[in-house]
């Protein structure tokens, strides 16, 4: 078939047309969300039957945030996520890291079996350990400041602590250190560096990218948390951002200060990912790839 | 048998510790909790001791039966009808609460369905958990497929040589970066009976012929309302999943199919979809897995209603376990969940298994 | 500097028994090349000295030390491997100082140190710079400047240049050798290129199977082959072994032919042949030459000839059918089907047992 000009102009065009009808689909939530948090109740539950939804038209202002900011703690819902978030990612990097190493590079004795138990918790679904973890933790003993206490319940460390190790998180390690060139580790060994010192020296500094992707899946885990803060934490001191979201819905519901709540805790980490969509695309892909 | 020279199993084992400690303690020990727990009556609360009852609560969640009701006759032995002819039936209590039948005590009806004169009646000692046992499983089997399907379009869309491109594709992964609380609450609005955006863009579309439906509010729309905003928010997931699997495919086998003269159909059907027969294994597994863990969407939109029509499981166990401190009871439906996901599991390494 | 001895050296995976009781001493500041085809088990041989794998039997000593139980770093061994593993996140300066840098060494005795490996190998100018930022000549330096900072006892090479392209082969070979004689260390080197083996080695150990073949200067090995194995895998073209008839026995020599050889005389070299029995008499593709007709040892048809330049590589059809290659040192127009006749110098040829 002769090579035809308007014909290929017309399918480029129908292809974007398509391309952006399903960008609509997949933008038109949080669109709404970002709009209506500057509207008024009555006006953002009325512009609902149109299209006025989606544009910030009428009565536009911030009084919704600032609403937010009297009904709840929001800064410091938002701190106790981060901060959360934040020790798990950075704890969660080095422990599994260094179990993937010992895995990946190591010969030791049980290493096998221990793996082959790592590996096994990956089908068990968070969902069903909740409660008898709910009930570990509210036993286990804690040597802090205050000396020797019983029971994790409203803290920083139950939101934390459980959360760090995962077989995910480690399986990702071992799969990349496993396709590290194995003569550099060598190269290490014979020029006298310890294991240790090929953790950190030659490993750690090569594994650039699955510690993004790790950084990304376990951010995306712990800034999303809900069941598990929900049951182990009932002081409003230790509440993350989701769990947050209660306070909305206590007596009167002012839809315009939820959506304004929403909009401050899901914008930061939309912004994140559109700087970072490349390293969050890679990271999921990566899981994947190797199943 | 290696010697000290290449075995180091002080090393490998202090390093290995603190991650297999956490994994020990917060994964593995409650698993084996939630065995020994569903074994036993422990109540969070409870004056009485905690019991070993074996097998008990499996029994209270999967027992069930099927009981025939026959017409009432009269003396004469007609059936009976009433003013608008329907056959009448005796109560389903007089079966259920009689001494005669003292292993239907307790049951309540789950479904029914006409068997010629006679009524079949499906009692079951749990109809709660049963309903959310085939809302679960319903849930699975319609988002997996659908989701996974809608996926592999998407990235077929997405693997095109367009400039921009990658603009669409950040644009479609976006909802899996949201919370899936989030997104519930904003569905909320999106599903709303009266002045819901859905309800407005169908009647837009239709020039007001459409009736507005309270889709999270009716038992035969609720469930199908989840599915479809659960298939939006992690399609995207999936599709990048898909675009891996097809990035994995060498160039040269699509310049061999275009030099041989393959249409594009034959091209998927010859070069692009054996190549990505793994990836559709991963791809239904994990939908699977997923689907199987439904609590968020349920806890924010439904609550399980209307009229139990979304419970699932994973909903069942949380209320049980922590909302009615019925502590046996959830764990009971944790293992069984648990049992469910394992036999998939095992079904998947089968299909994905090394000839 | 030291000597190296490996004293029945037996290493099994599981069940696969890869190298199967070897014996070497290595002098001091000798150059040894092992050599032989994949999965002889050399490379596993020169891992073992290293201390990256154990063995499952027998003793290895370093400068008269058991080193068995010793992590590499203990043995005063350095190690340049095939594909380099040069860091990639370091400089060429971090590379080259890292096992200093592991050591603990100051921050001047690294300076000095780099500064005289660098000199050494003619890489000043590249210190700065990142090893994506090299080719590949210029990355085995890093590596092997890695290897001589520390100044240590042996030197291992595992197949140093086979990711090279020909030409910087050969201009590693000889800094290779350069390097050798400067630093007058100890070395080990591992290759399946008999070209390296032959220009480098002070002695060559020729593996197959994981056992030895033959330990010997290369000249030795290449005049003297120990057995079929060692005469066909030095030399190239290789060795043409043809199958011949023991006619008489008497004392030091053999008479042997076969259709299409005359039957010629041959030293047995002390290796057991019966009279009436089968023998493989080897001649080196070189050693042939061609001869006027009716003179010649030897008859065949042109298969199919390559013209070098510098020499002229013939493959002919012997009476037999059997193949035989010879080597012209000129350059010689054969046409496909030309009948030849070849002679040789009998004390040149080789007669070994028949395989069995």
């Amino acid at each position: 078939m002769a090579f035809d000009p308007d014909n290929y102009g017309l399918r480029l065009f129908v292809r974007y047309l398509v391309l952006c009808l399903i960008a609509l689909i997949f933008i038109f939530p949080l669109v709404f969300m970002i709009n209506s948090s500057f509207k008024p109740d009555n006006q953002l539950l009325a512009d609902t039957s149109s299209l006025r939804a989606f544009v910030p038209v009428g009565d536009i202002s911030l009084n919704n945030y600032f609403g937010a900011f009297r009904r709840a703690p929001v800064g410091l819902f938002v701190l106790n996520s981060v901060l959360v978030t934040g020790a798990t990612v950075l704890l969660s990097l080095l422990i599994c890291s260094l179990a993937a190493f010992s895995f990946a590079f190591l010969r030791w004795k049980g290493r096998d079996v221990v793996f082959s138990i790592v590996i096994a918790t990956l089908i068990i679904p968070f969902e069903t350990i909740a409660i008898p973890l709910l009930l570990l933790v509210s036993k286990l003993p804690w040597i802090g400041l205050e000396g020797l206490q019983w029971g994790w319940l409203n803290t920083y460390r139950v939101q934390i602590i459980p959360w760090i190790a995962d077989g995910l998180t480690i399986f990702l390690f071992v799969q990349y250190f496993k396709g590290l060139p194995g003569e550099l580790i060598e190269a290490g060994r014979v020029e006298g560096a310890s294991w240790w010192q090929v953790y950190y020296r030659i490993v750690m500094p090569l594994s650039g990218p699955v510690l993004a992707t790790a950084a990304i899946l376990k951010f995306l885990v712990m800034y999303n948390q809900y069941l598990w803060p929900l049951i182990v934490v009932q002081q409003e001191t230790y509440r993350p951002v989701m769990v947050g979201l209660g306070y909305f819905f206590q007596l009167n519901v002012a839809w315009g200060e939820v959506m304004a709540y929403l909009t401050l805790i899901t914008v930061p980490v939309l912004i994140f990912y559109l700087f970072l969509q490349r390293a969050f695309i890679a990271s999921i892909a990566s899981t994947g790839v190797k199943g | 048998m290696a010697s000290k020279l290449t075995l180091s199993n002080r090393t490998g084992w202090t390093f290995a510790l603190p991650g297999f400690a956490l994994i020990f303690t917060f994964i593995v020990l409650p698993f084996f909790f939630a065995i020994g727990l569903s074994l036993t009556n422990q109540r969070l609360l409870s004056p009485n001791p905690t019991q070993f009852v074996g097998l008990e609560n499996y029994r209270q969640l999967l027992d069930f039966a099927v009981v025939t009701l026959e017409p009432e006759r009269n003396e004469a032995g007609e059936v009976v009808r009433d003013e608008a002819g329907e056959i009448q039936y005796p109560r389903l209590r007089a079966i259920t609460r009689s001494d005669d039948h003292p292993q239907y005590r307790g049951m309540r009806e789950w479904f029914r369905w006409q068997s010629g004169e006679n009524v079949r009646v499906v009692i079951a000692n749990d109809v709660v958990f049963m309903k959310a046992l085939v809302n679960t499983f319903l849930f699975v089997l319609v988002v997996a497929p659908v989701q996974g399907g809608l996926a592999l379009m998407l990235a077929l869309l997405i693997n095109q040589k367009l400039r921009g491109i990658s603009v669409f594709r950040t644009i479609y992964f976006m909802p899996v970066v949201v919370s899936i609380v989030v997104v519930s609450l904003l569905w909320r609005f999106i599903y709303d009976g009266q002045n819901g955006l859905l309800n407005s863009i169908l009647q837009g579309l239709s020039f007001g012929l459409f009736q507005p439906v309270d889709w999270l509010g009716e038992p035969s729309t609720a469930l199908p309302a989840i599915m479809a905003m659960s298939i939006w928010q992690a399609v995207g997931f999936h599709m990048v999943i898909w675009l891996a699997g097809l990035q994995t495919i060498s160039p040269t086998l699509y310049e061999a199919a275009a030099i041989e003269g393959a249409s594009k159909w034959q091209t998927f059907r010859y070069v692009t979809w054996p190549g990505l027969r793994n990836t559709a294994v991963l791809v239904l597994v994990v939908i699977t897995i997923q689907g199987f863990a439904l609590f968020a969407q349920i806890d924010v939109m439904t609550n399980g209603g209307p009229r139990d029509s979304t419970q699932t499981l994973v909903f069942q166990a949380v209320e049980r376990g922590y909302g009615k401190q019925d502590i046996s009871g959830g764990s009971t439906i944790s293992v069984i969940l648990f049992a469910i996901v394992l036999a998939i599991s095992l079904i998947q390494r089968w299909l994905t298994r090394e000839r | 500097m030291a000597e190296v001895s490996l004293k029945g050296i037996k290493k099994s995976y599981g069940r696969v028994d890869v190298i199967k009781g070897v014996d070497i001493h290595i002098n001091e500041g000798e150059f040894v090349v092992f050599v032989g085809p994949s999965g002889c088990g050399k490379s596993t041989l020169l891992r073992v000295v290293a201390g990256l794998e154990d063995v499952t039997e027998g003793v290895i000593e370093i400068g008269g030390r058991v080193v068995n139980e010793l992590p590499p770093k203990e043995r005063g061994v350095a190690m340049v491997f095939q594909s380099y593993a040069i860091f990639p996140h370091m400089t060429v300066r971090e590379n080259i100082a890292f096992g200093l840098t592991i050591a603990g060494a100051s921050r001047q005795e690294k300076q000095q140190k780099v500064a005289e490996a660098a000199r050494i190998l003619q890489m000043e100018h590249l210190l700065d710079r990142r090893p994506s930022q090299l080719s590949g000549g210029q990355r085995q330096r890093v590596a092997i400047g890695r290897a001589i900072t520390r100044k240590p006892a042996v030197f291992l090479f595992d197949e140093p240049l086979s990711n090279l392209d020909a030409a910087l082969r050969m201009d590693m070979r000889m800094e290779i050798g350069r390097l050798r004689r400067q630093l007058g260390t100890t070395m080990i080197y591992v290759t399946h290129d008999q070209v390296e083996a032959m220009t480098l080695a002070d002695r060559i150990v020729v593996l197959k199977d994981g056992q030895v073949m033959q330990i010997g200067a290369p000249m030795e090995l290449y005049h003297q082959p120990a057995n079929r194995f060692v005469a066909g895998f030095l030399g190239a073209p290789s060795m043409n072994f043809l199958k011949v008839d023991v006619l008489d026995l008497d004392g030091e020599a053999a008479t042997v032919g076969n259709q299409s050889l005359e039957p010629i005389r041959v030293t047995t070299r002390r290796r057991p042949f019966r009279k009436d029995g089968k023998a493989i008499l080897g001649i080196r593709p070189q050693h042939l030459r061609a001869v006027q007709s009716g003179k010649g040892m030897l008859h065949g048809v042109v298969a199919h000839a390559e013209r070098l330049g510098s020499e002229t590589v013939v493959d002919l059809t012997l009476r037999d059918d059997r193949e035989l290659i010879a080597a012209f040192n000129e350059d010689k127009i054969f046409q496909p089907g030309d009948a030849l006749e070849l002679a040789f110098d009998t004390a040149l040829a080789h007669l070994f047992p028949e395989e069995g």
